[in-house]
Order: C-alpha cells, then sequence, then structure tokens
C-alpha cells in the first residue's frame, strides 16, 4: 500500500517540478499582495500602513451599500454586463463559424485582421469615434432621417445608451474570443469531418454533430470565466462615454467608486467593493464550475 | 476536397461574403479615420471636420516625430518588452498548463493546483500591496517589473489546459510505449498538436505587452525607461480641477497637437498589426492536424 | 487536495508576513528618526555659517525629490537631455553645493497618483511639491518638517516677497499653531474672473451690439441661431457653448450662473452672517428655467449634455458658435485655433451681463492655489530646500540671462521648487503696455530683484501683432492687450465686481462620504431640467434631498469652520 504511494508520488513527480515556477511567481506576485485585502476593514491612511490604521470592521461595506442610488448602480452593473457576456460570446461565435465557412484564405485573413483592429484602440480614442457616429448629425441619424424617421439622440437616451455600451464593447472585443474559437475549430480532427461526410452528413449537420461540440469545451470555459468578470461592466468605456442624462441606466460600480474618490482618495471603500466584486466572481464562477462537473462531469480548469 | 455546390450553399456563400465584408469594414473604418487626422492640419483636426480623408493635407506630424527620440527609444524598450515578456510567459503557461491538463486519475493534486491558480483571476491585494510587494522584491525600475508580476496569465494558461485536453489519446500513449518522458512528451506531442492554441495565446501575449501602459509609469522611476504605450499615455492630457493655472495652460496649448497625438497612436498600433498576419498562418486548417500524423 | 491547498495558503501566509514585518518596521525607522530631525534643525539653524540665502554649503548636502514633468517646452532645449541634466542642477551644485537625488520622475498627469504609492510605502523624498488636500493628509499623519525657521533665516527677500505677496493670507493656510509647514506658490485669484468671449465678426455681420444684459444675451444668442451669422447660406451654427459638466475649468456654464447670482457649489455669506450652499438658492432656479428655456429655442446645442470639454472646443474652432463664458485665456487656445481656420474670426471679451438691473458678478476664490512646497519631517537640511526655492527665482534674474538658457539645457519647468510672484501677471501687463506705447525695443524685465517672468515673450507677440502678424494675437490678447482677456478682466478686479467664494479649507468629512452622491444629485438634476427632461419644479425636489442626504450637515460643518477661520 505505502509502495503503492510512493511509487505514485515518483511517477507524478515531474508534474510537480513542472509547476514549481508558476506557483513560485503566483505566491510571490498574486497571493503576496493580498495583505491589502485587510484595507477593507481598516479607515486606512497611507501613512500609517497596513498595520498601523484603524480596525473599522464592516463599516466600509456598510457605507458602500447604503449610498443612496447603490442597488440602482448595482443592477446596472449587472445586466449591461450580463448582456455583455452572452453578446461577448455568441457574436464572435458565429463569426468564427462563418469566417470558417469562407472560401478564399486571402479573405480569411483580411477579415480577421481587421476584426482585431478595434481592440487596439483605446476607448479615449474609441470615445470620439463612437460620439460621431451616433450623433445627432452622425451617419446613423443621417440614414434614420433618410428613411423619414426622427433622429434619435442615442447617448442621452436611457433606453439606447446601454445598447451602445454593449454593442460597442462586443464591437470593441469580439476579434479577441473569435481567435480562440478559431484555434478551437481548426483544433478538430479532420478524421470526424471526414466520417461525418462517408455518413452523407451535409454542411448543416457537420456543424451541428462535429463543430459545435468539437468547440463546446471552450465556449463553456470562456462563458465561465466571462461570468467572473459580471461585475466589471467596463470603467474606461463608461466612464469615457456617460453624461449625467444617463446616469439611471449607466452609471455602474466603477464609475461610481471613482466619483467617490474625487473628494478624497478614498482607498477603503474601493477596497472593499473590490473584495465584495471578488467574492461574488468566486461564487458564481465556482456554481459554473460545480455544475459543469456535476452535469457532464467536466471539469472546466 | 470538391463539395458538390446546391444553391443554397451558393446563396450562403454570397451572403457570408457581404456580412464578413461588413464586419470588416467596421473594423478598419477607425483606423482609416485616425490615418486621415495624422495627415491634416491640425485646425481641421481640432474643428473634427476630419472624416475618412485628410483635410489640409500635411505630413508636418509624421516629420515631427521622425526626429523625436523619445519615440524611437520607448519603441526599443517595448520590443524588448515583448520579446522577454512574450518568452517567460509562454514558457510559464506552457509548463503549468500541461501537468494541470492531466486527469485526476494521472494526477492527484490536480485540481488543487487548479484552484490555488484560479482563485488569483478573483482575488487581488489591489494597487498599493502590489507596488510594495513589486519594490520588495527589488523589482523596480527594471524591465522584470514589467514581466515577472504578470508571468503567469491564469486565463491563457487555464485555456491552454482545455487545448492540451483535445490532443489524442491515442498519440500520448504511443509517445508513452516508446518511453517518452513528460518533458518529451510535452515538446513531442502536445506543443505540435496544438500550435493553433499556442499562437493565439502567444498574439494574446504580445498585444498585452504592447499594450499594457499603466505598470510601465508604475514601476518604472523614470521616462526614460518607459515603453511605448506608457510614453504614449504622458501625451493625453485631461485637466480634471475647476482652476487651471497658467501652467496647465502651457500644457494645454502644446498638447493640443491632435495631430501629433493621433500620428503616434497610429504608429503605436502599426507593429502590432505587421505581426499579426505572421502568426496567422496557424489558424490555416489542416496545417497542424495533418503535419503530425506520420 | 484540501491539505496540499491549506499547504499553499500557509507559505503565502509566511509570505505576507514577512511583508508587513518589513513595512513594519519601516514605520518603527519613521518614529524614530522623527525626533532626530526635529533635533538635526535648530542645529542647522545656529551653524556658524552665516544666514546667506545663496551661501554655499561647506559640506555637499543631498537633497532627495520627486518630480512630476513635462516635455521641455522650448523647442531650442538640446535634444535627449533627462531631468538630472538639467543646467539648474548643474549651477546648484556650483553655487550652493546641493545636489538633487531625483527618487523617481513621472509625467504630470500620473504624479498624484504615483505619489499617492510613494506615500503608502512609505517613500517619502526630502522636497515635496504637493496639493491641498495631500498637504492635509501629510500634517495630520505628522509628516512634515516645521520650516519656520529655515523659512525666516534663509528665504531671500524675493521668496519672501513672493509668499507673503497677499500680506500672508496664503502662508496662514498652511501655518498651525504659529508653526509653518509649507510654502504656498499661488496666482492672483482675480484669473478666475468668469468673462463672456463673443464673436465680434458675427455681431457685425448681423448688426448688432455686444449685450449688457441677460436679455439682450438671448438675443444675440437667438440671431447667432437663427440669422446665419456666419453667412454661409446654412443654419449650422448656435449661440452658447457648453459642456455636461456645467461647472467646470472652461466652456461651461459658471459665467452664465455667476451673471444671474447664482453660485452653485460655492459657499456665500447669507444675511445671517452664515455661509450657504450655492446650489440650493432660488437663484439657481432661476438660471437653470433660463437654461431650459435657451435649450427649446436651440440656443444650447441640442447634445450639449453628451459633449465633453474636448467637443465643446471643436465646436468653437470649427465656428460653430458664437459665445463662450470663460476666463482670460481662451485666445491663447482654443479661439487661436479658430482664427486659424477662419481668418475673419473675431472674438472679444465683455463683462458678465446683468441681470434684474444688477451687474453680473463673477465668483472668485479667496486664493488660487498651483502647490505648496512642503519638507519631509525626515530630511536632514530643510533650509536647503528653502535655499533651493530662493535659487530658482535668483536664476531668473537679468544677471544670469547668458547661461540660464534653453539651449544650454536649462529646463525651467523641471526645476522645483519654483514659487512664483502672484502680481506676476500684473506686472506683465503693466511692463509690456509701457515698453509698446513709449515704442521702446526691449521691455523692462527685471525691477528691484523682482523679475516679470514671460515679459519678453509677451512683448515680442505684442509687436509682431502690432505689426500685422495674426498669428501672435493669442499671446498678445490674452495677456497685453487692453481690450483683451486679462485686460477686462484687471479693469472688472479694480471696479470689485466679483463675489467670493468664502470657503477654502478641506474638504470636511461629511463632505468626503456624501460629497459624490450630491454631485451626482445635482448634475442629474440640472441636467435634466435643462433638457426639458424633467420640469423646472424639479429643483425643490432637489433642494429638500440635498439637505437631507448630508447637505444639511455639511453645511452645519462649513459653518464650524467658518467661525473659526474667517476673518
Amino acid at each position: 500500500m505505502k509502495n503503492k504511494a510512493l511509487r505514485r508520488f515518483r511517477l507524478e513527480l515531474p508534474l510537480h517540478l513542472l509547476l514549481i515556477p508558476g506557483v513560485l511567481v503566483t505566491l510571490v506576485y498574486a497571493y503576496g499582495p493580498m495583505f491589502g485585502i485587510v484595507m477593507a476593514f481598516q479607515k486606512f491612511s497611507p501613512a500609517l500602513g497596513f498595520l498601523h490604521s484603524k480596525w473599522v470592521g464592516l463599516k466600509n461595506f456598510k457605507y458602500v451599500f447604503n449610498l443612496p442610488d447603490f442597488s440602482q448602480v448595482l443592477w446596472n452593473t449587472f445586466y449591461i454586463s450580463l448582456l455583455k457576456v452572452a453578446l461577448g460570446i455568441v457574436v464572435p461565435l458565429v463569426l468564427a463559424l462563418l469566417l470558417n465557412e469562407a472560401a478564399k484564405n486571402w479573405f480569411k485573413r483580411l477579415v480577421q485582421t481587421s476584426i482585431f483592429l478595434p481592440f487596439f484602440l483605446s476607448w479615449t480614442v474609441l470615445g470620439g469615434v463612437i460620439f460621431e457616429l451616433f450623433s445627432l448629425k452622425g451617419p446613423i441619424n443621417s440614414l434614420i432621417s433618410g428613411l423619414g424617421a426622427q433622429p434619435i439622440m442615442f447617448l442621452g437616451s436611457n433606453t439606447w445608451f446601454p445598447a451602445i455600451i454593449v454593442g460597442s464593447d462586443v464591437w470593441k472585443g469580439m476579434g479577441y474570443n473569435m481567435i480562440i474559437f478559431l484555434a478551437a475549430i481548426v483544433g478538430i480532427n479532420m478524421n470526424l469531418y471526414e466520417a461525418a461526410e462517408v455518413d452523407g452528413a451535409g454542411k448543416w449537420k457537420q456543424l451541428i454533430h462535429v463543430t459545435l461540440p468539437g468547440i463546446a469545451p471552450i465556449v463553456i470555459l470562456l462563458s465561465t470565466l466571462s461570468i467572473g468578470g459580471i461585475l466589471n461592466a467596463g470603467f474606461d468605456q463608461i466612464l469615457i462615454l456617460y453624461n449625467p442624462t444617463v446616469y439611471e441606466s449607466a452609471d455602474v460600480i466603477d464609475t461610481f467608486v471613482y466619483r467617490l474618490g474625487i473628494f478624497d482618495q478614498q482607498y477603503a471603500p474601493a477596497a472593499a467593493i473590490g473584495l465584495f466584486k471578488s467574492a461574488v466572481s468566486l461564487g458564481l464562477v465556482s456554481l459554473s464550475y460545480y455544475l459543469a462537473y456535476k452535469f457532464s462531469n467536466y471539469r472546466i480548469f | 476536397m470538391v463539395y458538390k455546390q446546391s444553391i443554397g450553399r451558393k446563396l450562403f456563400v454570397v451572403v457570408n461574403g457581404f456580412v464578413l465584408t461588413a464586419v470588416m469594414l467596421l473594423g478598419v473604418l477607425p483606423f482609416v479615420h485616425l490615418l486621415a487626422i495624422s495627415l491634416s492640419s491640425n485646425s481641421a483636426a481640432m474643428a473634427a471636420e476630419v472624416k475618412l480623408w485628410p483635410v489640409g493635407f500635411t505630413l508636418e506630424a509624421y516629420n515631427y516625430l521622425a526626429q523625436k527620440s523619445e519615440f524611437l527609444r520607448s519603441l526599443g524598450i517595448s520590443a524588448e518588452r515583448v520579446a522577454l515578456g512574450t518568452a517567460v510567459n509562454m514558457l510559464l503557461v506552457v509548463i503549468t498548463a500541461y501537468p494541470l491538463s492531466k486527469s485526476n486519475a494521472q494526477f492527484k493534486y490536480r485540481t488543487a493546483y487548479v484552484w490555488f491558480f484560479a482563485v488569483t483571476m478573483f482575488f487581488g491585494g489591489g494597487l498599493i500591496p502590489t507596488y510594495i510587494v513589486v519594490k520588495e522584491t527589488g523589482l523596480l525600475n527594471t524591465i522584470w517589473a514589467l514581466i515577472l508580476p504578470g508571468a503567469l496569465s491564469v486565463w491563457n494558461m487555464v485555456m491552454l489546459l482545455n487545448f492540451f485536453r483535445n490532443v489524442p489519446k491515442d498519440m500520448e500513449e504511443a509517445a508513452v510505449i516508446d518511453g517518452a518522458s513528460h518533458w518529451a512528451l510535452l515538446w513531442k506531442v502536445y506543443l505540435p498538436v496544438s500550435l493553433p492554441a499556442i499562437a493565439t495565446i502567444v498574439l494574446f501575449t504580445v498585444v498585452g505587452h504592447w499594450n499594457s501602459w499603466f505598470d510601465g509609469i508604475l514601476y518604472m522611476n523614470s521616462p526614460e525607461k518607459y515603453p511605448l504605450q506608457s510614453y504614449l499615455s504622458t501625451l493625453v492630457t485631461s485637466i480634471n480641477k475647476q482652476a487651471i493655472s497658467v501652467e496647465d495652460l502651457k500644457r494645454l496649448e502644446n498638447v493640443s497637437e491632435k495631430t501629433l497625438r493621433t500620428a503616434q497612436i497610429f504608429l503605436g498600433a502599426l507593429p502590432i498589426m505587421l505581426v499579426y498576419p505572421f502568426l496567422q498562418r496557424y489558424f490555416i486548417k489542416g496545417i497542424t492536424v495533418g503535419s503530425v500524423k506520420e | 487536495m484540501k491539505i496540499k491547498l491549506y499547504g499553499g495558503l500557509t507559505t503565502a501566509m509566511i509570505l505576507m508576513s514577512s511583508v508587513l514585518v518589513t513595512a513594519c518596521s519601516d514605520n518603527s525607522g519613521k518614529q524614530a528618526a522623527a525626533p532626530a530631525a526635529s533635533q538635526q534643525q535648530p542645529a542647522a539653524a545656529k551653524t556658524p555659517e552665516k544666514a546667506d540665502p545663496f551661501g554655499k554649503f561647506a559640506q555637499p548636502v543631498t537633497v532627495t525629490q520627486v518630480l512630476g514633468f513635462r516635455p521641455p517646452e522650448d523647442p531650442k532645449t538640446p535634444k535627449g537631455i533627462t531631468p538630472e541634466q538639467n543646467g539648474y542642477l548643474k549651477q546648484l551644485k556650483d553655487m550652493l553645493n546641493i545636489d538633487v537625488k531625483y527618487m523617481w520622475t513621472v509625467p504630470t498627469e500620473q504624479y498624484e497618483q504615483k505619489f499617492s504609492l510613494a506615500v503608502a510605502s512609505g517613500d517619502l523624498p526630502d522636497l515635496m511639491v504637493v496639493d491641498q488636500k495631500m498637504f492635509e493628509k501629510l500634517y495630520e499623519q505628522g509628516m512634515l518638517a516645521d520650516i519656520t525657521d529655515a523659512y525666516k533665516t534663509y528665504a531671500s527677500p524675493t521668496l519672501k516677497k513672493y509668499v507673503e505677496g497677499d500680506g500672508g493670507f496664503a502662508l496662514g493656510m498652511f501655518t498651525r499653531d504659529g508653526k509653518i509647514y509649507g510654502l504656498p506658490s499661488y496666482e492672483d485669484p482675480y484669473m478666475s474672473t468668469q468673462i463672456m468671449w463673443i464673436r465680434t465678426d458675427w455681431l457685425k455681420n448681423l448688426g448688432l451690439e455686444p449685450p449688457k444684459t441677460i436679455d439682450e444675451l438671448e438675443k444675440v444668442a437667438e440671431a447667432f441661431v437663427k440669422n446665419d451669422p456666419d453667412k454661409n447660406g446654412k443654419a449650422d451654427t448656435y449661440g452658447l457653448a457648453l459642456q455636461k459638466k456645467l461647472i467646470f475649468w472652461g466652456f461651461d456654464a459658471r459665467g452664465l450662473f455667476n451673471s444671474m447670482g447664482a453660485y452653485p457649489t460655492a459657499w456665500l455669506k447669507g444675511s445671517d452672517g452664515k455661509l450657504m450652499a450655492g446650489e440650493i438658492q432660488p437663484e439657481t432656479k432661476n438660471v437653470l428655467a433660463k437654461l431650459q428655456s435657451w435649450y427649446q429655442k436651440g440656443i444650447l446645442d441640442k447634445e450639449w449634455a453628451l459633449k465633453d470639454d474636448q467637443k465643446a472646443v471643436e465646436d468653437i474652432v470649427a465656428g460653430k458658435v458664437g459665445i463662450s463664458f470663460g476666463e482670460w485665456w481662451y485666445p491663447n487656445w482654443p479661439l487661436n485655433l479658430n482664427k486659424d481656420k477662419d481668418p475673419n474670426a473675431e472674438w472679444k471679451p465683455f463683462p458678465l451681463p446683468s441681470f434684474d438691473g444688477k451687474p453680473g458678478k463673477s465668483l472668485v476664490n479667496k486664493i488660487r492655489l498651483n502647490k505648496v512646497v512642503v519638507v519631509n519631517k525626515k530630511a536632514k537640511h530643510p533650509e536647503a530646500v528653502i535655499k533651493m526655492a530662493s535659487f530658482y527665482n535668483e536664476m531668473e534674474r537679468s544677471k544670469y540671462k547668458d547661461i540660464n538658457k534653453a539651449e544650454n539645457g536649462w529646463v525651467y519647468n523641471w526645476y522645483e521648487p519654483r514659487i512664483y510672484n502672484p502680481n506676476n501677471f500684473e506686472n506683465l501687463f503693466q511692463a509690456v503696455n509701457e515698453a509698446v506705447a513709449n515704442k521702446k525695443d526691449k521691455v523692462e524685465s527685471e525691477k528691484d530683484e523682482t523679475v516679470i517672468q514671460g515679459a519678453d515673450e509677451v512683448f515680442k507677440a505684442a509687436k509682431d501683432y502690432l505689426a500685422g502678424d495674426k498669428k501672435a494675437w493669442g499671446l498678445y490678447f490674452s495677456r497685453a492687450a487692453d481690450d483683451g482677456g486679462w485686460g477686462l478682466t484687471r479693469k472688472i478686479r479694480d471696479q470689485k465686481l466679483v463675489t467670493f467664494n468664502e470657503y477654502y479649507g478641506p474638504a470636511t468629512p461629511t463632505q468626503v462620504e456624501k460629497g459624490a452622491s450630491l454631485d451626482k444629485l445635482m448634475d442629474e438634476t440640472f441636467t435634466k431640467i435643462i433638457m426639458g427632461s424633467a420640469p423646472i419644479d424639479e429643483f425643490d425636489k432637489y433642494v429638500s434631498s440635498w439637505k437631507k442626504l448630508g447637505g444639511d450637515d455639511i453645511t452645519k460643518e462649513i459653518n464650524d469652520w467658518y467661525a473659526k477661520n474667517a476673518k
């Protein structure tokens, strides 16, 4: 019995060894700074540091949760990022599948590169472009008035603003996930397609029975990881595009915390919010992990 | 492979072509817009008159940049960072993902390890503690401060782990029977089979290193050590207070060169766009799996 | 599996605690060093060395500092030069035997953040340049040196004249219990006076007079919307420039609010002698009602609430708008860009219009503070910092003109501490105008050891502009022209047509806690009222929520402060 365990350990030893560098780096640079979490429970003052700042228990959490509008802000954060997560998976997936069917290689490359381009631009730069696009005199409204309808003030409308936030975010990031999906599609064993063809499956059937099951693990993985970011609705983007008329539909946790810091660098409430977000993310991801394991016996990671 | 093309299929190909072209334009047009601004006169740019074609064409911004030493110097630092950073990141991602891609039967503690890493995706210490750790480990003001703290991207690692699981089991078993060690298995079987995934992660890593600017400003003690994006971020000025001093004004007057700023943003994105097509050949169907199977 | 995870965590804990230990020992070091430093300082004052502001230290003295910097402004500056190679520092070493060591340098935009990190990680330099907020923090934590003796003994007469140029009001803000903890650098508070910039070529095109009252302003603005003031045959202009932040640094609504006697975000003295918040007064409601009607008439851009400062500036440059409230400096940016685009464009400033028979009075803060120079309690030679400040002003004098040049690698905006003459602006105006009026070739840029900064530059612009060079308009018209930006502002100053913001203390505890929520409430309510998506009576609801959500507490805190500090 003991012998068996020893043998098993010797067999697995190389695997442990391979993990050493990663574990070290993570310990030092990811776990190391976590002592900062105590800040969430302190009246933190930089001059006193983490050891000498006053302990205040849950006061920072109470302060943040009791701020007027906090529930509104939480809800905005939640629904904006939920839409971002969902569309951020579906749109790139569809594009990857379409692109995979494109006939010419040069065309494939060209499209792939172009789709990735917006990813390189910061929201500061894109903010200007989006404003022009959706302004009353912009191309989209010209089209609308050309069709005989009333122009719409997109960025000042509580109905449209969240849609623009979600849409532009999906647009900016779609190249990223699309490439992952493409890599997954390319990785599917060609034999499976050949077998399917022999069985008389058309393109559509091949898609349903070979391609989609082949990339399902990656799709599930990306969805799970994105759900972890559910309380990050996109700080830079919203800060640059929003305005007081759409606060009620677009003020999210991060912009809210940012404004809190304007009067005074309030490290502690920000840390409390951060901890709250982390806990929610970890909870959601653990839940998805557990569900995936329970129902399909698949470990996401 | 020749398919019998039905009418539906033909129609699909045409529609698909249109959709993809539209998506492509959506990606390209902002860049055309930026390029046009950078080639326009400053007053036209400031008046937001430039759309997709330069107004008052001039190469002034580029001429000015060509003689600016900061731009070239920070470009060099970025190149160094990308080369070094990508090498370190990829090595760590690969050697970490490999053991964790094993099943629990093959590697007893994998799940514990995975969670050890995964937790760091959600919990962090925040800016100040991270800075203190970087400082205490003596990395401040060295290029390692930009590389080591993020040396293992857990996100990428988890992704690669999933790709590694797709390595056909028969290939692995064949290699093991031939007496291959884990090390050999990783390099001779896993990596070649996972080339598309590796290429994807290389791309993300390169882009990540290229685009990040905040750590440069945080950890470097003087601007001579800034990578390109950190340097570029110093050109964007914003005044966030009510009282504006005579010195703030000088700043406004100087940085208001919108064309110059745009030219730099454009040039800043250019090298990475050139890397991209190079990596793309790994995404073309058929190369990988076919070439590994002997 | 559980055990393994636990093991990992324990290691992490050990690692954390080791970091905490270092942080701790760092801190105890601070406590230990503090008394040493305070002993050091009187000792330094007592040294036999004469109290000469420009006396050379016998032994080299090192002063550490940090720098928020921008690229050198002068194109003649040698390429590739670094802050360490600054000509000022070489001269400082030669003249005073002081070595400056930069712990870090960072672009101005990121200075505040990097400085906070330095505070948090306990790495503070000897010499620091901070804002009022940071001053309060450092003072509270006992991290600042008392520089009273060093200042009294070693500050040059010129430096003293600058620091106390307003009769000691500014210095008093940074003096606690009779001890000086910081030297302020500030500008003439009247430089924040709001004036009204108008496209006079548009007025001429339409045969209109410059408006003197709000009603006339409304008529002019309406004409700018409807009567095609730029004569291009298109209805593509609007009246008043505005951006989404109503109270900001430019192209905002402060000027209009002030014209109608409303002062949102300021604290004014009420009839009962107590301070009251401007944003909840009935005058503010009047302005909002006015703006609401202007929005309906198209005087404001339909999309003003979506536009940031950049976008508002774009409209000015593009010639889409003809009126903007703001400060004296507009001609040098961005009005000059508008003139570049359209050579016919003419902008002139006018006093705030009157309302209800009362002249418009701009809000002026009691102080226009740029920065505070402070010394670390641990610094060994606080007097070196005072000497460095005196040194800067000395180097500006004409006798150093031959060496103090950009081409020799002297970069003034990299040198700290720079404490400027608060009256520089007025001196400059007078000197340049005197030189122009008497047709001199040179402006007198130094009088009684007081240097007028920028005099040569502005004089050259004045000469060039008067000789027909339109490019020089911005500098000339903002700073030197009698009917220009500062020319008008100083007339308003002399007539005292301003209202003072009575509060100049730090943010109160309730402001820190509730200020962001109250600001949001204000922005949201005001914007909605102006856009017409909320009725004007929404304002009354706003006032009562404001009071309930912390406004009353803030008012009390502000008045407590006022009772203590009012003079």
